[in-house]
């Protein structure tokens, strides 16, 4: 008689208020129980260990995209259209209009002036020493992606709010992800005004889309999904990564010390950063035909769901996983997705964190935590909402 | 160790620099180059690019055996 493989159960929702603020317990239980987990709540298959993770996000045509990769079916139907959600040859297009303005190449063009940018941000703070880290982190990314991408000056306001939304909408239906409903489908309509009315600035991302549209190398309605796909990512992501970075050389100045005896430890920091405190929590893929992932059968259809963080801080893979160390070598580390998908705005990415990092090294002798941390609650993106500090003058 | 590199997918990210800066660099285009002959990794750049193509973001960079 064959064996049937007991697929271990895991009962509490990863998506409660106090999973979002409190999720590494979470994580440590799910890697205890095994490689292949099944969330009862959720009805998919959770991999909270470093080596299945990376096996899916390598193999893109077992485990495939285009069925969405939210964790409820709506968001999957309307991210339809989208380079997130989708597989092959159409992945590959759509990547390719934009992902070409967003290589390290295209973005040397553009470090003097985020590193100027970064400067003023990092002087700014200093000079009020008492500060909230995320509006810190909120001002580099705010004043270079929407120009990037070519949003209007009209309506940027909304940029954020929209762009949590959009995350949020893409965990399980809760009540998390219907209260921001209106606010992600506010952004979908407001880029397709944009994209109606032709109103992204000159020489963007988005002028480049609406140039490809007119071209037929993409139909006009993928324009605005787009367009979001490329803005909605690169503000709260990037926003955690600095807040996360501030909040973690204020509880570790020791670390902080040695970034600024060696500020050449600037790139692997932003690693450490990202692998200790992964950006987003977790996006799903589908199983495209009847395959096995460690062992477990996983029929056709199934959705497993890739947990970044919790693969940031396997101990099959990281020596001492929870500790912070920026000497170490987190290259590796799946924080930014890996393979086909990999974030294409990484590059921009670490363009912004180091040159923060960088600027403010300069300037600041150490970080001390001024109140209690207060972390956002997002169905997708891991960050902090609010933290006090004091930047101690260098 | 043998290395496949697409180019079409690789986006210049240089991680693969970084880890094996002996086996790998971006050129001034940022466009990848090996230092060695052919796609068989030399027996000391082994460990460095086999970390390479574990780091490489967009898994451009292979090991093929």
């Amino acid at each position: 008689m064959p064996m049937r493989t007991a697929i271990p159960v895991y009962h509490p929702d990863l998506y409660s208020a106090s999973a979002i603020r409190d999720t590494y317990p979470h994580y440590a239980a799910l890697r205890e129980l095994g490689p292949v987990v099944w969330l009862s709540k959720h009805k998919v298959y959770a991999l909270p260990r470093y080596a299945e993770c990376k096996q899916v996000l390598l193999d893109d045509e077992t485990f495939v995209s285009s069925d969405g990769v939210a964790l409820n079916p709506v968001a999957n139907r309307v991210g339809q259209g989208t380079t997130l959600f989708s597989d092959g040859d159409d992945h590959a297009r759509r990547r390719s209009l934009l992902a070409h303005r967003l290589t390290p190449r295209a973005l040397r063009t553009m470090k003097d002036t985020v590193d100027k940018q970064a400067a003023a941000v990092a002087e700014a703070a200093v000079a009020r020493r008492t500060v909230d880290a995320v509006e810190v982190a909120m001002a580099l990314p705010l004043s270079v992606v929407p120009d990037l991408v070519g949003w209007p000056r009209q309506g940027r306001e909304h940029l954020l709010r929209w762009a949590g939304a959009t995350f949020d909408a893409m965990g399980p239906l809760n009540r998390q992800a219907v209260r921001t409903l209106p606010a992600s489908l506010g952004m979908l309509r407001y880029a397709r005004a944009v994209v109606r009315d032709r109103s992204v600035l000159d020489g963007s991302m988005g002028h480049d889309l609406l140039r490809a549209a007119d071209d037929g190398r993409i139909m006009p309605a993928e324009c605005a999904t787009m367009m979001i796909d490329y803005l909605a990512p690169s503000l709260d992501t990037t926003i955690s990564a600095i807040s996360s970075a501030l909040h973690l050389f204020a509880a570790h100045p020791e670390q902080w010390c040695m970034l600024k005896a060696d500020p050449d430890l600037v790139p692997k920091a932003v690693n450490e950063v990202v692998r200790y405190e992964s950006p987003i929590r977790a996006f799903s893929r589908a199983a495209a035909h009847d395959t096995e992932l460690a062992g477990v059968p996983l029929p056709k259809g199934s959705r497993v769901l890739v947990l970044y963080g919790s693969a940031n801080r396997d101990p099959l893979e990281w020596d001492a996983p929870d500790t912070f160390d920026i000497r170490r070598d987190a290259a590796r580390q799946l924080g930014f997705g890996q393979g086909t998908h990999g974030c294409a705005g990484q590059g921009l990415a670490r363009l912004e964190t180091s040159a923060l990092l960088s600027a403010l090294v300069e300037r600041v002798d150490r970080i001390e935590v001024a109140g209690p941390p207060e972390w956002a609650l997002n169905n997708v993106i891991h960050r902090l909402e609010r933290l006090p500090l004091e930047l101690i003058p260098a | 160790m043998k290395i496949s590199v697409d180019y079409a997918r690789c986006e210049g990210h240089g991680l693969c620099a970084d880890q094996a800066p002996d086996a790998f660099s971006l050129d001034d285009d940022a466009e990848l180059t090996y230092h060695f002959e052919g796609l068989e990794v030399p027996d000391e750049h082994q460990a460095a690019a086999g970390a390479a193509v574990n780091a490489c973001p967009v898994a451009a960079l292979r090991a093929l055996s």
